[in-house]
């Protein structure tokens, strides 16, 4: 964890000349204002912030982007060129809140946690499989992560544009897919295993990285309050995962009343997803072909199930025994 | 993590004045009606009847440091929680008295728990406490809950050895 340390003193030539460096002409700003880092809120799209004596150009708000809506932009968290490298750099400032997270009809305390985020940073350097960044204080000695930017698209965006028939989907993809999911199941057993959470496991919280091919975690930012079972709602976000990939997308109640409402007679209430009633998770029940092995572990996550998870190790126990008896 | 008291202040790491003969009963406790539930049963099971000790056991779930934004915020925290939980054990101990056991077998605890496994703690407690039965209220989570958020009860019955455990409806 690095220091706010002027080390270099950069003239306004000097960074004129960087920015013309990595940014056409005709986005090259009129003025370069250097700003002040303890308020995200003043410093805006062409400002350059100094962060461990580099600086830094920076773009625009990056956005929540979840089910294909944009949601409103996160001040705290801009996007940034380094001016040093010309690398894009997700600029995150220290934005804490504490709220009171709710899924399905459960409600428990959460805290969004720079603190937390930055020690996952930390423990997992190197690694292929998670985003990295390095954590710097800004000017008011709070920390503010800089991370690395990954080209690449989302799980759910490379789910969706597979074959949109699933017998072609599940022969042809999905066990390459599964494969690939084991391995983000990995990284997650890894962190467990350093006694730290995910907190927020999500399908589009895995991006394929374009470079390396390889999914990769991102924004660990969030923590919840656990109760008996520490790790129980990161195993909840790998099983809902698990039931996107498997059905080439959500398999919902609604659409399955338009679209075939034949199979949604055939399904009962312990045949959907624990917390979210409207989704499937008896994926066999729609798509007769998939393992009766691979439906058991989806059924793990089913409101009827009699046992579940308790561990990653047990998750992936039993999905590579899933991959293994798929062809291909 | 373990910073046990008698609930007035005194450091302790022995079991109640035991006679070597008795069952030595460990009541696992929060601040949840359920907890509640289980005192008073087993006063009205076990109350007045010779034999029988009882340690009451609070351990507080102390929140990672991710929620706290200061150390002093979480020192706030943890002495708010303790007195909470003292006043709790206390007001236990006299039901427990009241209902017959005598003040010299009934001991009260409390520790900090960083929370990774309360079933553990409430084992290992059992164990150094030579208890021959582990006693806790059943929690009464809807399905959806015990999946996301575990059961201690549950937890207990699946991990206990050598030992009872009593939940109670």
């Amino acid at each position: 964890m690095g220091h706010h340390t002027s080390v270099k003193k950069y003239t306004e030539e000097d960074l004129f000349r960087m920015v013309r460096l990595w940014l056409p002409e005709e986005n090259v700003p009129k003025r370069l204002r250097v700003k002040d880092t303890s308020d995200f809120f003043r410093v805006d799209y062409d400002d350059i912030v100094m962060l461990g004596g580099t600086p830094y150009l920076v773009r625009n708000n990056e956005r929540e982007r979840r089910f294909g809506v944009e949601d409103e932009p996160k001040f705290w968290v801009k996007r940034a060129v380094n001016l040093v490298t010309g690398r894009v750099k997700i600029l995150k400032w220290t934005f804490r809140e504490k709220f009171r997270g709710r899924v399905g009809n459960l409600v428990f305390d959460c805290v969004r946690s720079p603190l937390k985020e930055a020690r996952i940073l930390n423990i997992v350097q190197g690694r292929p499989d998670f985003m990295h960044g390095e954590t710097v204080q800004d000017s008011a000695g709070h920390l503010l992560r800089i991370i690395d930017y990954i080209q690449g698209k989302t799980l759910p965006e490379i789910v969706r544009a597979m074959t949109p028939n699933h017998e072609d989907f599940f022969r042809d993809h999905y066990p390459g897919l599964l494969s690939e999911f084991i391995s983000t199941v990995e990284a997650i057993r890894f962190l467990h295993d350093k006694g730290e959470k995910h907190g927020d496991i999500r399908r589009d919280h895995l991006i394929r990285d374009s470079e390396t091919g390889r999914y990769r975690w991102i924004d660990f930012d969030y923590n919840y309050r656990h109760r008996a079972s520490k790790f129980g709602y990161d195993l909840f976000g790998l099983g809902n995962v698990l039931i996107f990939i498997t059905g080439g997308g959500d398999i919902t109640v609604q659409a399955l009343s338009m679209e075939a409402p034949e199979k949604l007679a055939g399904l009962s209430g312990e045949d959907v997803n624990i917390i979210f009633h409207n989704r499937v998770a008896n994926l066999k029940k729609i798509y007769p072909y998939i393992p009766e092995f691979l439906n058991r572990i989806l059924m793990h996550f089913a409101a009827g199930a009699k046992v579940y998870y308790e561990s990653t190790g047990e998750l992936l126990e039993d999905l590579k025994k899933a991959r293994d008896m798929l062809p291909g | 993590m373990f910073a046990l008291t008698d609930g007035k202040g005194a450091v302790t790491n022995n079991g109640p004045n035991a006679d070597a003969r008795d069952k030595h009963l460990l009541i696992a406790i929060d601040h949840s009606e359920d907890s509640k539930r289980a005192v008073l049963y087993v006063a009205e099971f076990l109350g007045g009847f010779p034999g029988f000790s009882i340690t009451l056991l609070s351990i507080i779930q102390v929140p990672e440091e991710d929620f706290f934004e200061s150390g002093e915020e979480r020192a706030a925290w943890l002495k708010n929680k303790s007195e909470e939980t003292d006043l709790l054990l206390s007001n236990y101990r006299q039901i427990l008295i009241q209902s017959g056991f005598p003040e010299d077998k009934v001991l009260i605890k409390s520790c900090l728990g960083d929370a990774d496994s309360l079933s553990g703690m409430i084992l290992s407690f059992k164990c150094d406490l030579n208890c021959c039965t582990v006693v806790v209220g059943r929690q009464h989570k809807s399905k959806s809950e015990e999946f996301l958020f575990g059961s201690i009860s549950n937890q207990l019955i699946h991990e206990a050895k050598n030992c009872a455990v009593w939940v109670i409806e």
